[in-house]
């Protein structure tokens, strides 16, 4: 049996508990194993990033540099001021390293093939105002952007942006110079929100938006029309005047693909549409084949957004419906179904599904704050290991009742125990960030192994046709990913 | 619903006075005195956008001695007119529109029908948007607009203004991004039936 993998390391930061205090990680168990992506999947793509051959932050600027070729940047004049767009999701795949480089490279091929050295890098946040300001000092982004380097959050000051849906508001500083270069990356994650729907174009409603625009995705325009927030954004005069190009790391499950840049993001838009339901479609369906297991999130990020296999816990806990499907309209978890919780604990509405009823127990051993999950906690019972991480979370305006929900022990192993002995279940997923691969206990192994062929035949024979028809992506089917794409 | 346990402190020895702790707060409780930010404790909720956006680091919270809870209670305004006024703004009294505090829309609605005008009221009185400070501005927004009130603008970037809703794409947006995965008529279906959907007691 392979051993398990090491996880991601835990971080300083004021969002999560100092890391002195994580003394033990899930995988450390002698029952947890592991098991690669392409062991589940042979057909899985291959990865640049990690690399056993190769220096694989080096594959990363090389494959940087090669896909920027493919783009034209004769509209940025050498005083032209350019800002390049970032996301904090960016900094939490596989350790942060692989987005951190890609951003360098980006900023510095636009300065040798334009001239200009007014290049600002704009990176933008969820809801912990301050999580990229940490990123850009601990990669050294401040540094390779000669001190240009920004932290922007959604309550900073805005600008209207006239829609073909009406007025929308975007943050100042995203829009603040001559182009704009959107560089992104694919990992499918809140698929819960977006829907697959517009992903590529999901950051001008979210990260360089205004609490206005994030409120009108999550409130105003239904479970799957939010995105259209977005596309909404992006298509209107003003922001198509400023974009120059988009440039992507190319995600799956695996690791870093490769990285893809076009001057038309809705061309660009289509292929990582398709690539991301070829790339985690199958890893996702096979989540939801699980028929019961512990939880466990040790990872240093909030507890929706923690990792296995490239795969967030939140879609775990929707993972018993396909989040996918298009058919289906209120996932079992996303803000639209959390605000449908009536004042007795049920929906208002019977069509709303539970949370996935597989997950047994939730064992938070290290999950940040900064994010509203009171709602997890509610769903899903948990245990909170160690008291400063529940009081953390009790200190955090985002979590005030969180912990309510849970109860908190001081020993990962008494916790453990009495997850096995109360579930009646000794399978294992852990969200540990484990590169490449999850880990998961023995018996969970055996199961995923069973069950990982018949999901890919059905994915590949029913639920990506249909998943493509949904989207009016049809034809990428029949076309080879890149080609399709530019 | 809130429970109040924070408060900032400023560091006035690091504060620069630059005030965008005053134009972030959404409880619009801080202001500069002498250069220096100064905090309103009695209309502080405790929500950090202070300390997270103050670029001289010269905030800190701290935990209140005596934390306590703010709310506008719902009996205090007969029910049927908070469930128009909730319909009116295409919500369910019980629907939660701020994930962090868990406010129901029946409460805002509360403390609208008892003389709120503004968001930054109505975040006093309830504790609303006092959690993450983002996701909660258009339901407060909307049903401000649906009992007929015109808020003015804080001085600051507090918020903006309304933005469209599901109700307001218009047919030939619709017809225009329906095979691209935007199901807009489907989502107002649903939408509308958690509108007209029973209460918790079955009312």
């Amino acid at each position: 049996m392979r051993k398990a993998i090491t996880p991601t390391s835990a971080k300083v930061s004021q969002y999560g508990i100092n890391p002195k205090f994580l003394t033990k990680r899930m995988a450390e168990y002698p029952e947890m194993t592991s098991i690669m992506v392409k062991e589940l999947f042979p057909d899985a793509p291959d990865v640049i990033y990690p690399s056993e051959e190769a220096d694989g932050l080096e594959l990363v600027r090389n494959a940087t540099v090669e896909a920027l070729k493919t783009v034209d940047m004769s509209m940025i004049k050498p005083n032209h001021s350019v800002n390049v767009l970032a996301s904090h999701h960016g900094f939490t795949l596989l350790g942060g390293q692989p987005y951190a480089e890609f951003l360098k490279i980006v900023r510095d091929e636009i300065e040798k093939r334009t001239g200009t050295s007014d290049i600002r890098l704009r990176a933008g946040n969820g809801l912990r105002f301050r999580e990229t300001e940490e990123y850009i000092k601990q990669y050294g982004l401040d540094v390779h952007f000669k001190g240009k380097a920004k932290c922007i959050a959604p309550i900073d000051e805005g600008i209207p942006i006239q829609t073909q849906i009406g007025t929308l508001y975007g943050l100042k500083a995203v829009y603040d110079a001559d182009w704009i270069i959107h560089a992104h990356n694919s990992d499918v994650r809140e698929v819960h929100f977006h829907r697959h729907v517009d992903r590529a174009v999901k950051p001008f409603g979210m990260s360089y938006a205004r609490i206005e625009t994030r409120s009108t995705y999550h409130q105003n325009l239904g479970p799957r029309g939010a995105n259209f927030t977005a596309r909404s954004i992006f298509e209107s005069e003003f922001v198509k005047s400023k974009f120059a190009f988009t440039a992507f790391l190319n995600m799956a499950p695996g690791g870093v693909v490769g990285v893809l840049a076009a001057n038309d993001l809705y061309k660009l838009n289509d292929h990582l549409t398709y690539i991301g339901l070829k790339y985690y479609g199958k890893i996702m369906t096979l989540l939801g084949t699980i028929d019961e297991c512990i939880v466990g999130l040790d990872f240093p990020c909030p507890v929706p957004y923690v990792f296995a296999a490239g795969v967030i816990y939140a879609n775990m806990v929707g993972a018993n419906v396909d989040l996918f499907d298009l058919d289906g309209d209120l996932p079992p978890y996303t803000w639209y179904t959390e605000a449908f919780y009536g004042k007795n604990g049920k929906p208002l509405i019977n069509e709303i599904a539970p949370v996935n009823p597989a997950i047994k127990m939730v064992v938070h051993n290290y999950a940040w704050g900064g994010y509203p999950s009171a709602f997890f906690s509610e769903q899903i019972p948990t245990v909170i290991v160690k008291r400063e991480q529940a009081e953390l979370f009790d200190n955090d305006p985002q979590n005030l009742q969180y912990s309510k929900y849970a109860v908190v022990s001081e020993s990962l192993d008494e916790v453990m125990q009495f997850a096995y002995k109360t579930t009646g279940t000794d399978k294992v997923l852990i969200f540990d960030g484990a590169i490449g691969g999850l880990n998961i206990s023995h018996s969970l192994l055996k199961l995923l192994q069973e069950k990982a062929p018949i999901v890919s035949q059905m994915v590949d024979e029913k639920l990506m046709p249909k998943w493509l028809k949904q989207r009016g992506i049809s034809h990428l089917l029949h076309e080879t990913a890149r080609n399709a794409a530019i | 619903m809130k429970l109040i346990s924070l408060k900032p402190v400023v560091n006035v020895d690091k504060c620069i006075g630059c005030g965008i702790c005053s134009k972030v707060c959404p409880a619009a409780t801080i202001s500069i005195k002498d250069k220096k930010a100064c905090v309103n404790e009695e209309f502080c909720r405790g929500c950090a956008a202070c300390e997270q956006r103050c670029p001289a680091y010269a905030i800190i919270m701290t935990k209140l001695e005596k934390p306590y809870v703010v709310e506008v209670p719902v009996e205090d305004v007969p029910y049927d007119k908070i469930a128009v006024l909730c319909k009116n703004a295409h919500m369910h009294p019980e629907q939660i529109i701020c994930f962090c505090t868990a406010t129901r829309a029946e409460e805002v609605a509360a403390a609208i029908l008892k003389g709120a005008k503004t968001p930054e009221e109505i975040s006093r009185q309830t504790g609303i948007r006092m959690g993450c400070k983002v996701e909660c501005i258009q339901p407060i927004l909307r049903l401000l607009k649906a009992a007929g009130i015109t808020p003015e603008r804080p001085d600051g970037y507090q918020w903006y203004g309304l933005t469209p809703t599901l109700w307001d794409i218009s047919e030939e947006i619709k017809e225009k991004y329906k095979t691209s995965g935007f199901y807009f008529n489907e989502d107002i279906k649903i939408l509308n039936k958690i509108v007209e959907a029973k209460g918790s007691k079955g009312e």
